[in-house]
């Protein structure tokens, strides 16, 4: 079989579709396709979305119906339609978590796309080391975020952190990191990226070896430089797995909870309360409000999803141009 | 569909044989650029691997020691005290064992599964596929936290609570696997599979003979992520296992947590104890990891 | 091959009847007590520890089971996840027989009624002031408090005595100009970083208000009690305090809204005075490296603390009512309450131990100082500890203080959010 991989004619990587030879062989079996054929894919993807349908769109669904529900301690249920929607958008609390999760997913993702693909440019070279910083820089990713939180949380500390004690024995004064809302948020933004850039870097250094090194040939020829090397080849070609890095950043960023939840609990004055947290609160601190729980989490899923869909068929459109 | 990672070349690569690294700026670097990346990735590592460091550090300090201001960089002595008394309060072995079971287990459900459906929807074309997609992508966005309690009412009618399988089952179909392994699959060649057909291979045979060993990387991605998401799974088991006797590592640790007076000592010296076995792992592994995901390229 | 096929089918048909066997309404259908009883004699009850207690509990367990055959599986889970654990075992039909619980209002509707079994042993057993928090609609007794907590200062007597400041006399409390000016010296002459620190907590803030002279609640606990002109000048205290540095204001704007205890602060010596409570007795004995007391609360309009404490209740959905009442009427018999207290520093909830008084074989000083504030506090604070609504208005006051911290609202602002908060929790609870 791996002799057949070696034999089997390349495929140029220029703009065609990359369905295309699918789409081909699909048309001309269609009319003679054995039924093991017509029936195999669905075997393929039934166990997967068999758990996929018991434990996550069955589940979804039911948390849709609840966020039309007025649930006295999430047990006793009441219809009320959409006056948990109606309610949640009415509370101040609630755009100010919507907006700081917009402020917080927006930092997020272009720092993460923008220093992963950085980093994973350096590490890509030929260097010294290069196994060692690798390994370091994915380091975070395995340590569970409940503990990166309590880590950073003491560090960052204003008195007896360990940050302030360098910086006030540096004579830099000690700001107080988790007191002020615009620093906590900055804070909450970096130890995000602390934690997850390892895994974004990992991504884009697999997509920068599947670039056919031959297109690096012909520019050198052409005498192009490094830069123009980078911009008019790494980069375009980079496009997919920057939209992989995009989208999985995206979601990433409207679903960060643990660690801030252990690194700031949201505050100072909710200043870094994010739209997980609210629905958290909602749902399992007193007054339990689970129907609004619910609510609130429709609303999240819906605009991650339309982000991601807008993402995905801009991406498409920009790949089929 | 070109929702595509991976465009590329294999074939192309393949074809003339050798492997090689492609990379930036290659030919004559200028000196003060490497210095710089030098720099750079040096400060960085720094700042990644600090308060790590710094955590295992001070997990050996006593509480009076971890008070000091400004604090000393070193403990005073190796004391053990925050290990040793925080781990004899509880049956260590048998969480460990349990966590490496759940793990495990589903560790190999989940690369099972999500490799079979991310085939199913790489390389079929079928009614419905789409669709399934779509939904695959937007259940990558539904975070536990927000549905557990309709999850839980399901685990409970099929009689998963308080049991392993609870663990194992449930979080098993990762959405987020069979996007990474669709989108890397995409780049087999379809030729491939037209003329193992032709051969007379079956459907399930063109899949663990060409497709699985061509998907090695990514099915190496997907492997270490499932055993890092289920590893320090926190929420969920601790909402399932019920007894202590199916308590997971983190569960079992979360109790120091769970204390109005914990001190944060031992809080310490117990983060250590729960990042260790992950990272071991890892640093054991990392080399065929890091070094097989990049050269093979999942691209 | 063919035969995998069929079993396959058979999966996806099980699945496709399991998904239409739920119901389309949201939650399940537990139904009043009706639950069909089992005939084992096994208890789960679900627990959450302060730390010496569980011991104890372990002991006393061990006791019911010898005494009855029963088998008691312990289950301990963080506080921090103790409800949100209980509302998804609720909602899956699977409640725990028995559980320790701080607040019982989310779980009203699922409690069983202990007079059904145990009337005799544990009807009006227990102090007055949480009886219309533990008796349900029509008379049930839904929980049984387990222990009481009381709010109150503990200080550090080695900084106090450095600084040649007289500790408070527990007979004769100090008033708050007392302690703030007391404190601030003792800070003056140990140069700590701060003279008082109060764990981010709405309870702990109501101790002050109580002081105060005026509480969320009314004497009834079932309309809003707040005094805003008494409320605004506690809150404005508060702020002065924070802003001058007396207090750690750090402390509770890097809190967020998740509880955050203060210990450690007082644990390194960097605070003289601690507003925190009797729990933290037998912690300290054990990890404080200087010597401490507890001392009184102190007097503004009144006296005495701030009570609190942990219920003990079962669920209609438990398959061993009879025997988790029975479990319930054990660990709150007079022999075993007494050996918590003891074992544990907790105070007793049993009219006739409270009289007869408990003698603590540790830090019995400390304690009687907290017992004797039980006496002082007065009973609005306790109708408001044990309204419905506490636990929400409680939360909402840690939120609302941080904004005057912050200077993002004045004290009164402060004080009208969390009257019309308290309001909200009430109709929420009704």
């Amino acid at each position: 079989m791996t002799a057949m991989a070696r034999t089997a004619p390349p495929r140029t990587a220029g703009p065609t579709m990359p369905g295309s030879g699918r789409r081909g062989s699909g048309h001309r079996r269609r009319s003679v396709k054995p039924w093991n054929q017509r029936l195999a894919p669905y075997l393929f993807v039934l166990p997967n979305m068999l758990i996929f349908g018991l434990f996550v769109i069955y589940p979804a669904i039911n948390n849709f119906n609840i966020s039309l529900y007025d649930s006295g301690n999430g047990r006793d249920f009441t219809y009320v339609g959409g006056s948990n929607y109606q309610e949640m958008l009415s509370e101040s609390e609630f755009w100010s978590a919507a907006r700081h999760t917009v402020i917080f997913a927006v930092c997020f993702v272009t720092l993460t796309t923008v220093v992963s693909i950085g980093l994973a440019l350096l590490l890509n070279q030929k260097i010294k080391g290069r196994a060692f910083f690798r390994t370091v820089f994915f380091l975070p990713v395995v340590i569970s975020p409940v503990v990166v939180g309590l880590i950073w949380g003491w560090i960052f500390e204003r008195k007896n952190g360990l940050l302030n004690s360098l910086l006030g024995g540096a004579g830099l004064g000690q700001p107080g990191w988790l007191v002020n809302s615009t620093l906590a948020m900055a804070v909450v933004i970096f130890v995000g990226l602390w934690l997850h850039v390892g895994f974004y870097i990992l991504i884009v250094l697999a997509g920068l070896q599947g670039i056919d090194s031959t297109y690096y040939e012909a520019a050198r020829m052409d005498g192009a430089s490094g830069w123009q090397q980078l911009r008019l080849i790494t980069l375009p070609l980079l496009r997919p797995t920057t939209m992989v890095v995009v989208i999985l950043s995206l979601i990433n960023g409207f679903q960060a909870f643990d660690y801030i939840w252990t690194l700031t609990g949201g505050g100072p004055v909710g200043g870094t309360t994010l739209m997980v947290q609210y629905i958290y609160e909602h749902a399992f601190q007193s007054p339990v409000q689970y129907g609004a729980a619910a609510a609130a989490a429709v609303v999240l899923f819906c605009a991650v999803f339309a982000l991601t869909v807008i993402n995905y068929l801009y991406n498409q459109r920009k790949e089929s141009a | 569909m070109s929702l595509t990672a991976l465009r590329g070349s294999r074939g192309a690569r393949d074809t003339r044989g050798t492997r090689r690294w492609t990379s930036i700026g290659d030919g004559p670097t200028p000196t003060a650029g490497r210095v710089l990346t030098y720099a750079v990735l040096i400060g960085l590592s720094i700042v990644v691997l600090a308060p790590v460091v710094w955590a295992v550090l001070s997990s050996f300090k006593s509480q009076s020691e971890l008070a000091q201001t400004p604090p000393a960089p070193l403990p005073s002595s190796l004391r053990t005290e925050n290990y040793t008394g925080a781990l004899s309060s509880f049956d260590f072995a048998l969480y460990l064992r349990n966590s490496v079971i759940v793990t495990v287990g589903a560790t190999l459900l989940t690369v099972v599964i999500n490799t079979m459906c991310a085939y199913g929807l790489a390389k079929y074309n079928f009614r419905g596929r789409n669709l399934l997609f779509l939904i695959v992508l937007g259940t990558i966005m539904i975070p536990l936290q927000l549905i557990f309690i309709p999850v839980y009412q399901m685990a409970a009618q099929l009689g998963l609570v308080n049991s392993l399988w609870g663990l194992i089952i449930p979080p098993a179909a990762t959405p987020t696997g069979v996007f990474l392994l669709r989108q890397y699959m995409l780049t087999i060649p379809d030729e491939l599979i037209a003329a193992a057909r032709i051969d007379g291979a079956g459907e399930f045979r063109i899949f663990t003979r060409i497709v699985v060993p061509l998907s090695g990387a990514a099915i190496a991605v997907v492997t270490i992520f499932s055993v890092m998401w289920r590893w320090n799974d926190f929420l969920w088991p601790l909402i399932i296992s019920q007894d202590q006797s199916k308590y997971t590592l983190p569960v079992a640790l979360a109790q120091f947590n769970s204390q109005l007076v914990a001190p944060f000592n031992y809080i310490l010296a117990m983060s250590v104890v729960s990042m260790l076995p992950v990272v071991i792992i890892f640093l054991v592994l990392q080399r065929h990891i890091v070094r097989g995901i990049a050269s093979t390229g999942l691209k | 091959m063919r035969s995998a096929r069929i079993s396959l089918t058979v999966t996806v048909t099980a699945a496709a009847i399991t998904l239409l066997a739920s119901s389309c309404a949201p939650g399940s259908s537990s139904d009043g007590g009706d639950t069909k009883q089992a005939d084992d004699k096994k208890l789960t009850y679900l627990y959450f520890t302060d730390g010496p207690d569980e011991q104890a509990t372990r002991d006393l367990i061990d006791e019911f089971e010898k005494k009855t055959g029963a088998k008691v599986n312990l289950q301990i889970v963080p506080f921090d996840n103790l409800e949100q654990r209980l509302q998804a075992r609720l909602s899956g039909n699977n409640a725990p027989d028995v559980a320790r619980l701080t607040d019982i209002t989310p779980f009203r509707t699922d409690l069983l009624d202990l007079n059904k079994f145990q009337k005799g042993a544990l009807n009006g057993k227990f102090l007055k002031g949480a009886d219309s928090y533990i008796t349900g609609k029509s008379g049930e007794l839904l929980a049984v408090p387990s222990d009481l907590t009381m709010n109150g200062p503990l200080i550090n007597v080695d900084q106090f005595k450095k600084a040649g400041v007289p500790l408070p006399d527990p007979k004769q409390p100090w008033t708050w100009d007392d302690m703030v000016k007391d404190a601030k010296k003792v800070q003056a002459a140990n140069k700590t970083q701060n003279a008082i620190a109060m764990d981010v907590s709405g309870h702990r803030f109501s101790t002050m208000l109580s002081q105060y002279g005026t509480d969320f609640f009314d004497k009834t606990g079932k309309k809003p009690g707040l005094d805003t002109g008494k409320a605004t000048a506690a809150v404005k205290r508060f702020a002065e305090l924070n802003a001058s540095g007396t207090m750690p204001k750090d402390l509770w704007l890097q809190a967020g809204t998740k509880y955050k205890a203060a210990n450690e602060i007082f644990l390194a010596q960097q605070t003289p005075v601690y507003l925190s409570g009797n729990w933290q007795v037998s912690a300290f004995a054990k990890d404080a490296k200087f010597t401490w007391a507890a001392a009184p609360n102190p007097c503004q309009k009144t006296c005495g603390g701030f009570p609190g404490g942990k219920f003990m209740a079962s669920f209609k959905q438990s398959k061993h009512q009879k025997l988790a009442a029975e479990f319930i009427a054990f660990m709150n018999s007079k022999a075993s309450q007494e050996k918590l207290a003891k074992d544990a520093n907790f105070l007793p909830t049993r009219k006739d131990l409270i009289s007869s008084g408990v003698k603590y074989p540790k830090r019995d000083a400390d304690m009687q100082t907290f017992l004797d504030d039980v006496k002082r506090t007065p009973q609005t604070a306790y109708a408001s500890a044990y309204s419905p609504a506490f636990g929400a208005t409680a939360d909402a006051s840690v939120k609302e203080l941080a904004k005057v911290l912050a200077g993002d609202s004045s004290p009164k602002e402060a004080v009208e959010a969390i009257r019309a908060e308290a309001q909200k929790a009430l109709k929420d609870a009704q």
